[in-house]
């Protein structure tokens, strides 16, 4: 088992200030390097390190990076997606509040790499303390020439700015993102056209996730050869930083190689087991939008092939384990109210659909459902997956196709029993 | 041109064009709500699933898995589309039983009834029976002025009111707030609308959201005929149907002309038929105010002209033909008369005509001050040494200032009104454009024929009549 | 139109205007900036952030409704977002809610007559490591227990 890590050894409040992250984390090395490089080189070494991004949807960074024109008569931009607003998700907070200058350095050297002077950090809303180290961060660099104007003498200009959401998770998607930042509603685009050509302000943009983009750093400074060799399956590389939370004895966030470890590992060996010493109902392996799993489910080796080909996703490495103590019914309830609230209401399915999934769920759940429901629900949800502007759709889909198949005697037993049989 | 298929059908396409566009010139019905070809594309009904595959560089078409879009998917060459293939057909059936979720059903009492795009959808691609048994989303609407009513109930959210606004009118005054589910199409705090386009958005609304509060409960629209004519508002001339039942007039919607209106119509357009159809127009021969009869009124018009130095004046509101007639007959009217156009006042000529607003509108208030101008007439300048005048109107022309002329010594025909023609010595009731056919010439140089919607009034003829009697009257001494 | 909003409000703004190539990007954080001022937005304070940014006040409500955060109502002086969402619902979240609304006698939603706290159920607030969370005003405070809701709304009541 990979026993490297990047990050967590610096998770604390004294790692937050310039000197440290210079003296402790070789801190803007990577930058100087990559002011020796070219574009093409940086976006290469990139490529070669099998980065995926850290967001949800696992999209090869380089890759990306390779989409945004050369040549452009609009500005281009960096954008750093710190919304991170999928339940169950909390890594990038820690990135933000205990290693910020990662960030600053990964975002200088992106926006060199794709000839972007301009780059911006949406956070959401609420991560108001985040916003506010972020800027002093940022200030940090600036007055130490590590943002603004002539970089360190490399003739390079990157301004930054921390651009607040407001409050609303669809805002994680990356059009709906620009939409906001543009002084919006943050509701999705439709594509094409894509970021890369019609982004920013109409400028060709990348967004990239907080995870991503600190990671940068580390594979300039040591390439990117060795950052996929931190991963353990062929496409994935780096470590993951894995969000773990609920029935768990120890919640938190737990670092490791890419591929490296099951889920089984991540609950007994990394989280101390089940909370209560209960028994294992279901987990949820990539953020509340992911399909569960069942206890049956969990040797599954925690990475993106493996848990797509189970039908699920690793989305963005957030983990949520749940005991037998609480209803399941309850829980899916919860998740679609959630995305039911979050919709942004631009296009059909998701705007009716949702909400009528969790009238019929909140019915269940109470005990007023009735038999044909169950099939109801899964081609309700049938006709939004797949079928909406944005990805909500299917991130409302995937909890109920799957919870209602996979735990079908617990919500027949509610139907049957016109109430919740623990209750 | 490339070609692509439709439902096996080989369809040439202009490039660039989307699919529903393609697919409606081949006469393929592709449903939409949201899209309009006037607005940005938004996708956001969902009504347009189409299923499409496009050829790789084998030449093998590769079915796309997702049903796509067919208002926001470009034409490709040899791209195949099907449009009610099993799986589009479960998608538009999806879709429309969303958007009746909350849908109040209201068809019996709603205006729109029998020409709502929800409906009609509904009938065609949507299912009979309802799943739904939750309670329904409800709203509480603020009042938006005096042109729309709104029901935010019967609202589908397409946005289309939304994009209007922003994009054709020029105002964001219609907005969505909140969001999801409760998210609300709206003014602010019940602000009237500002746009003196407000009638477009009762056309484009897709369902009885937004409604012409002129129309309310009037008539059901299958009932109405309806008849092509053009707007005699301004020099633009825009296209517009005429709606109406049994010769009353009851609305009037624009009618594409992508060189003049596009889809669009203003206000002071679509609503002018009321201004005619007034009880405060002429209908019957007037004598100094009093209801007269034919023979009377054009004996005493005359006599009012006779001797006289008198000025024909010809409003820019008539037809090329009417104005040719008059042209024609003017020593016959009024032996050594001069003849002059009047119309919209500071705007005698062609070239003092202009765009009024960005949109729609121009300064010239009468539809056919080119077609006029372009028969030699003059503007009317002065009226020094004249004694006597004889005023030809539609309606829309505003009578000049009759300086030095006595009122009795005014003949009017055409549309005019009693409030502002009671001292004239004689009025002789005309038609307005909804009751007569003609052509008139907008400022693009583009003659543009009309013809008749309504019988007019019955004490009112055709200037070629009145034109006709006022000649003929002394030969035989019977009108 | 009298100006609501401070000298501070516009200095701000002035400093954030050359970060972005538009003055409409300006909104989210101009809001941001009034709310701490005000409290909560109301319509005046909307149409002064309209009137500064150049556009129709219809369009910063549409934007500003759209957003959880800004608060279009009156809130209390202490305003606690309870997230309900999985993590903390797994930890014990509906029972805090629970015990507020019982102490307070109070709904999610609603605030005490006393104007003192306003409470609402938060969706995730990306603390699901530290579950339960909440936000007092603008702080977290994370693995909430019954005794730490007790003095937060102690804190509340006395404020």
């Amino acid at each position: 088992m990979s026993t490297e890590k990047l990050y967590l050894q610096h998770f604390n409040d004294e790692a937050r200030s310039l000197d440290y992250y210079l003296q402790k984390m070789g801190g803007y090395k990577a930058l100087k390097k990559a002011f020796s490089m070219s574009q093409d080189d940086i976006i290469n070494e990139v490529k070669k390190s099998n980065l995926r991004g850290r967001g949800g949807a696992g999209f090869p960074t380089g890759m990306k990076w390779g989409f945004i024109p050369k040549q452009s008569p609009k500005p281009k931009y960096l954008v750093c997606n710190a919304d991170e607003s999928e339940p169950g998700t909390f890594k990038d907070r820690d990135i933000m509040r205990y290693t910020p200058h990662l960030l600053i350095e990964g975002m200088v050297i992106g926006g060199f790499a794709i000839g972007a002077h301009h780059g911006y950090i949406y956070i959401r809303g609420e991560y108001t303390r985040e916003a506010k180290l972020l800027w002093a961060a940022i200030e940090e660099a600036y007055a130490k020439g590590f943002l603004g104007k002539n970089i360190q003498g490399s003739g390079f200009d990157f301004d930054l700015t921390v651009h607040r959401g407001a409050g609303a998770y669809i805002c994680g998607e990356e059009s709906a993102l620009l939409n906001s930042l543009e002084g919006k509603r943050g509701e999705p685009r439709v594509k094409p056209p894509f970021p890369a050509q019609v982004g920013a302000f109409g400028g060709p943009t990348i967004v990239n996730n907080v995870e991503s983009l600190s990671n940068i750093p580390f594979i300039i400074d040591k390439g990117g050869e060795w950052f996929s060799g931190l991963g353990k399956l062929e496409r994935s590389g780096g470590t993951r930083l894995i969000s773990v939370s609920g029935h768990v004895k120890k919640p938190g966030i737990i670092e490791v190689g890419a591929g490296s470890v099951t889920i089984r590992d991540i609950i007994y060996n990394h989280c101390g087991g089940v909370l209560g010493d209960r028994k294992l109902k279901a987990v949820i392996p990539g953020g509340s939008s992911a399909p569960v799993l069942t206890a049956d489910e969990i040797d599954v080796i925690y990475d993106i092939e493996p848990l797509m080909k189970l039908g699920t996703m690793m989305g963005s490495a957030a983990l949520m384990v749940v005991n037998d103590s609480y209803c399941v019914v309850k829980l899916l309830t919860r998740i679609t109210k959630f995305y039911a609230h979050e919709s942004c209401g631009q296009c059909t399915p998701c705007r009716e659909g949702c909400r009528w999934m969790e009238d019929i769920l909140h019915r269940i759940e109470h005990g007023h459902g009735k038999e044909k429901d169950l099939e109801m629900l899964l081609d309700i949800a049938d006709n939004i997956n797949g079928k909406t502007l944005c990805a909500l759709g299917d991130a409302a889909a995937g909890p109920v196709m799957s919870f209602v198949k996979k735990f079908k005697s617990d919500f027949e037993a509610h139907i049957r029993g016109g109430k919740c049989p623990n209750a | 041109m490339p070609k692509c298929l439709i439902n096996g059908k080989e369809v040439e396409f202009e490039a660039g064009k989307n699919i529903v566009e393609v697919a409606k010139k081949a006469g393929v019905e592709i449903p939409v709500f949201c899209y309009h070809p006037g607005l940005t594309v938004v996708a956001q009904c969902r009504m347009c699933y189409v299923e499409v595959g496009t050829p790789g560089k084998d030449g093998k078409v590769q079915m796309i898995p997702k049903l796509q879009t067919a208002c926001s998917t470009a034409a490709t060459e040899g791209m195949v589309v099907l449009t009610q293939s099993e799986k589009v057909k479960k998608g538009q059936k999806a879709t429309m039983e969303f958007l009746l979720l909350n849908h109040p059903l209201d068809c019996p009492i709603c205006d729109k009834s029998g020409e709502c795009d929800l409906q009609d959808n509904s009938f065609k691609y949507g299912d009979a029976y309802m799943r739904h048994s939750e309670e329904r989303r409800t709203y509480v609407d603020l009042d938006m002025g005096p042109v729309i009513q709104k029901n935010m109930n019967r609202c589908i959210h397409c946005t289309r009111c939304i994009r209007f606004g922003a994009e054709i009118a020029g105002i964001r005054e219609m907005v969505a707030i909140q969001r999801g589910n409760n998210t609300e199409i709206t003014t602010i705090d019940g602000k009237e609308l500002q746009t003196e386009y407000a009638g477009n958005y009762a056309d484009i609304c897709p369902t009885g959201s937004l409604t012409l509060k002129d129309f309310r409960f009037h008539k059901r629209a299958w009932m109405l005929k309806k008849t092509p004519t053009i707007c005699e508002g301004c020099s633009r001339g825009c296209n517009m149907e005429i709606h109406h039942q049994n010769g009353v007039l009851e609305r009037c919607i624009p009618r594409e002309n992508m060189e003049i209106n596009r889809y669009w119509l203003c206000d002071e357009g679509r609503f002018h038929f009321r201004d005619i159809q007034n009880d405060d127009r002429v209908t019957t021969p007037m004598i100094a105010g009093a209801v007269s009869d034919w023979n009377a009124a054009i004996a005493k018009a005359k006599d009012a002209l006779k001797g006289k130095k008198t000025a024909i004046l010809i409003g820019t509101d008539l037809t090329t033909e009417e104005a040719k007639l008059i042209k024609e007959t003017a020593s016959q009217l009024a032996p050594g008369a001069q003849v002059f156009h009047f119309g919209t006042p500071g705007v005698n000529s062609v070239a003092q005509d202009g765009d009024a607003d960005k949109l729609l509108k121009r300064k010239s208030k009468t539809a056919n001050l080119n077609g006029i101008e372009t028969l030699g007439i003059k503007p009317l300048e002065s009226l020094s040494g004249v004694q006597a005048v004889m005023a030809f109107g539609g309606g829309r022309a505003v009578m000049p200032e009759l300086s030095g002329v006595s009122p009795s010594n005014v003949v009017a025909a055409g549309v005019f009104f009693r409030s502002k023609s009671s001292q004239f010595a004689a009025v002789l009731p005309g038609l307005s454009f909804y009751e007569k056919s003609g052509s008139v010439t907008n400022f693009q140089n583009k003659e543009q024929k009309f013809v008749r919607a309504v019988a007019s009034p019955k004490g009112c003829k055709p200037l070629s009549e009145i034109l006709m009697t006022w000649v003929h009257q002394d030969k035989s001494g019977v009108a | 139109m009298a100006k609501i909003l401070s000298q501070k409000f516009y200095d701000e703004m002035k400093k954030l205007e050359p970060r972005y190539p538009t003055k409409v990007a300006l909104l989210l954080p101009a809001l941001h900036q009034a709310q701490e001022e005000t409290r909560w937005l109301p319509p005046e304070v909307l149409d002064e952030i309209g009137e500064y940014i150049g556009i129709h006040p219809a369009q910063v409500r549409e934007v500003a409704s759209f957003y959880t955060m800004y608060n279009l109502k009156p809130v209390g002086k202490a305003h606690i977002k309870i997230c309900t969402n999985v993590a903390c619902a797994l930890r014990g979240a509906e029972e805090l809610v629970e015990h507020c609304e019982k102490k307070l006698g109070i709904r999610c939603g609603e605030t005490t007559d006393d104007q003192k706290i306003t409470i609402m159920e938060e969706e995730c607030l990306g603390a699901c490591g530290t579950a339960p969370a909440l936000m007092f005003n603008d702080d977290y405070v994370e693995n909430v227990n019954l005794s730490k809701m007790d003095e937060l709304l102690a804190r509340g009541l006395n404020s």
